[in-house]
């Protein structure tokens, strides 16, 4: 046996999990992003607005341009007490009027009028971010645009990034959890009924081949028909069984006693010539027997091979030579002709060959034992649609009214003879088997006729 | 060895000259290690703050150096912008000097269970811890003022100054702000609280008022009847006096009372960064704060006013006291252009009469 697969719940769970880890790490990536964004727009305005609130208080006084810091502009940078703040203000010919003189200014911004600008960069060793402001000064002393700039450290924006970061997090850990309990408990639910089957067929009785009663959902529908298509046969193939072997016993015991029967007599004869007799009979019933079980055998061959070989193309004419060839010995014992008629070309059916050569040459020696006094005629016809083998004898042939039980096991025509009630049996299930019909018939000549007539498969002609 | 000598030499250089006072207190046992600190507060304040914690710390010999605000600063702000090492911990009653320092990295950051018992207003950034409570007060002089006189708020000065402007002329005093720096924060604050304050300032430009440099001046002359009210002394020192016997009263303005919380800092660069640490803790420890209370600056976080000073309501959540909060705000109190703005406002106040 090959590896263990892991179980359905397993592979369902694991590629859920799979499946919703992946999700997670693309929302907590998204997450981090617009958190990242949104505290950087939250913490902007407030720089941008600190800013402008600066800008506001530019004006012009004595000939110079000065400013009013007002504390609110700090107090509002200073909500979270965390943060360092920097700012310059710088006069339109470039000066630094107030503030951190080192604080840089980006060349596009010095142009004039540009709209608000933030971005990040580092001052005094702390990375920070930077908003820059425009102002325009338009006073005869000095006329131009000033600009302010206000810096601020980034711990409080970080802080808030990464607490909403967190926060989406936990919503998304939350809601995978659910997802995750969710798939485990449906898919014990979806797959209940395949345990219902399991322990339906575990707690049955071995010689329970009834149908499985289960109300199965669709998809396995097909599973529990399978199942009962299976016990169905078992149970086909069971009961044939018994019968085969009942009837055996029967067969085999009737002869067996008889045997034991002829036996005693014979150990008791004390004259020679009776003796002699006996022995004979002695001899006659053991052929007898020996036969039997021989068609025993081959009987149960057919009916196993029926049911486990596939079909393959084979020569028909090939087929019959053999069993003419098996059944020759019998035909030695006494002067019987056999007439082949048959081409020389191939005629191909599907079947399996050595169940159709049982079969044949059962009736090749059915012929030979019981009908046949001068003759027997073989011949093949290859027809449009099927192909037909014909075995005539010039003996007496079956009575027509026996022609419909001929074909039972163990029917005998008559209660004497060396027959063991088997041979069409055998051969009538073979043809059943292909497809094929076994027939009767009367010819010229008073030739008495079994036809098998097989079904001709595409391409088998050619 | 002669690195060390560059170095020293160096230092002499580009450090401006320091007029700070020195003070060594050798370690009480065998010395272990130093702790130097540079600041701004008075020795018979600071005194009994570092031999309490010497008990403590009986390895450790301290160096106290007493400087004004101004020249601790620029001492400070050069020391940081050339990574150079001047002490293990500094404070000083500017608060906005302090703040700026540590907004441009000089100073390092510290938490401990001692520095979370600061007030909210009194830390900033785990870096700068406001360790004292320290009001804003109005000194008179007992023996030369009638009770009557003596005003309890700033509308009660300007009426007081105008309705006795004979009296009083030439007898008020405050700081000069364009010389203190705890003059100028509290007058930035001022300014920000309430329109009285103008209205005061052109009261105390009426009555030609003497303006100081320090806190110590003022009190020598309302003790000796020079002056008879002062407004905005440190209520501090002026309770030292007043227990040391001086003949003088003390009123936390009930309109609002401005508290000032003395900051300190680990400076980034120090050569004993654990004992200013150390003494950082013991400021900021409830045993720090009892001393505090009874030998330093009388007044402390969270209790009643001391006996002898007329307050309105011990009461911290009342309003009226505002203690001045670490933070960026303070960046705007040393704007230039703030400052020679203010300067100019107060000047013409003063001399518009």
């Amino acid at each position: 046996m090959a590896g263990k697969t892991p179980s359905l719940f397993w592979r369902l769970t694991t590629a859920i999990s799979l499946g919703l880890l992946l999700g997670a790490g693309i929302l907590a990536y998204a997450a981090y992003n617009y958190a990242h964004t949104a505290a950087d727009d939250a913490y902007d305005r407030l720089l941008l607005g600190a800013a402008s609130q600066i800008g506001e208080t530019i004006r012009v006084e004595d000939q110079a341009i000065t400013t009013d810091i007002p504390v609110s502009a700090f107090e509002t940078l200073s909500v979270s007490r965390q943060e360092r703040v920097y700012y310059r203000v710088v006069g339109p010919d470039g000066a630094s009027l107030t503030g951190y003189d080192d604080l840089q200014v980006p060349h596009n911004l010095l142009r004039a009028g540009s709209s608000p600008k933030v971005w990040d960069g580092t001052f005094k060793g702390y990375p920070v971010r930077i908003a820059a402001v425009s102002h325009y000064v338009s006073d005869p002393a000095a006329t131009g645009w000033a600009t302010i700039l206000v810096a601020q450290t980034r711990d409080a924006r970080n802080a808030l990034a990464r607490e909403l970061t967190l926060r989406a997090m936990a919503l998304v850990g939350i809601m995978s959890v659910i997802a995750l309990v969710g798939v485990v408990l449906a898919t014990r639910y979806a797959l209940r009924p395949l345990h219902r089957i399991e322990q339906a067929l575990g707690s049955r009785d071995p010689n329970d081949l009834t149908p499985l009663d289960i109300r199965a959902p669709v998809e396995i529908e097909g599973l529990t028909q399978s199942i009962n298509h299976f016990m169905e046969r078992l149970s086909g193939r069971m009961d044939s069984l018994q019968s085969m072997i009942a009837d055996a016993a029967h067969q085999i015991r009737t002869p067996i006693t008889a045997l034991t029967a002829q036996v005693e007599l014979l150990k008791r004869e004390t004259v020679p010539a009776k003796r002699k007799h006996h022995l004979t009979r002695v001899v006659a019933r053991t052929a007898q027997i020996g036969r039997l079980v021989s068609q025993l055998l081959s009987h149960a061959m057919v009916s196993h091979r029926a049911q486990s070989i596939t079909a393959s193309p084979i020569d028909l004419v090939e087929l019959v030579h053999q069993a003419v060839a098996d059944a020759i010995p019998a035909a030695m014992d006494r002067d019987i002709s056999v007439e082949m008629n048959v081409g020389p070309a191939p005629v191909f059916i599907e079947g399996d060959p050595i169940s159709l050569r049982e079969a044949i040459r059962n009736i090749i020696e059915n012929a030979v034992h019981h009908g046949a006094k001068t003759k027997i005629t073989i011949a093949i016809e290859a027809r449009e649609s099927h192909v037909v083998l014909v075995i005539g004898d010039d003996g007496p042939g079956i009575p027509i009214q026996q022609w419909p039980d001929v074909t039972r096991r163990f029917f005998r025509a008559s209660t004497e003879g060396v027959g063991s009630g088997l041979g069409l049996a055998i051969t009538a299930d073979v043809a059943k088997n292909h497809g094929a019909q076994l027939e009767f018939a009367h010819g010229e000549n008073d030739m008495f006729l079994v036809c098998m007539i097989f079904p001709r498969t595409n391409g088998a002609s050619s | 060895m002669r690195h060390a000598l560059l170095a020293f030499v160096f230092v002499l250089l580009s450090v401006p000259a320091v007029a700070g006072i020195r003070y060594e207190f050798k370690a009480t046992g065998a010395e272990t290690s130093r702790l130097t600190i540079e600041a701004v507060g008075d020795i018979e304040a600071i005194e009994p703050l570092i031999r309490d914690f010497q008990v403590l710390e009986p390895g450790l010999s301290i160096t106290y150096v007493d400087n004004l605000t101004n020249d601790l600063f620029e001492m400070l702000q050069a020391a940081c912008a050339k990574d150079m090492i001047v002490a293990d911990l500094v404070f000083s009653s500017a608060v906005d000097h302090m703040v700026k320092l540590a907004n441009d990295g000089c100073a390092q950051p510290y938490a401990s269970p001692e520095t979370v018992r600061a007030p909210p207003f009194a830390n900033w950034h785990d870096e700068v811890f406001g360790f004292s409570f320290e009001p804003a007060v109005i000194v008179y002089n007992r023996n030369l003022v009638p009770p009557a006189d003596v005003p309890r708020s700033r509308d009660q000065m300007v009426d007081l100054l105008r309705n006795k402007a004979a009296a009083y002329d030439k007898r008020v005093g405050t700081y000069d702000i364009a010389r203190s720096g705890i003059g100028y924060l509290f007058g930035f604050f001022d300014a920000q609280q309430s329109s009285a304050f103008g209205r005061m300032m052109e009261g105390f430009g009426r009555a030609h008022a003497g303006l100081y440099c320090c806190t110590g001046e003022l009190l020598r002359d309302i003790e000796s009847g020079k002056i008879l009210i002062g407004y905005n002394l440190l209520g501090s020192y002026a309770y030292g006096r007043f227990k040391a016997g001086a003949p003088i009263g003390i009123v936390l303005p009930r309109d609002y009372t401005l508290v000032l919380s003395r900051a300190a800092f680990v400076p980034a660069h120090a050569a004993n960064p654990q004992a200013g640490k150390k003494f950082l803790d013991y400021l900021l420890s409830l045993r720090g704060q009892k001393m505090a209370a009874e030998k330093s600056f009388f007044f402390a976080y969270g209790q009643a006013a001391p006996e002898g000073v007329d307050a309105a309501e011990p009461d911290l959540q009342s309003g009226i006291y505002r203690p001045i909060p670490l933070g960026p705000a303070l960046l705007a109190v040393t704007d230039r252009h703030k400052k020679a703005r203010l300067l100019k406002e107060w000047n013409q106040s003063f001399q518009a009469q």
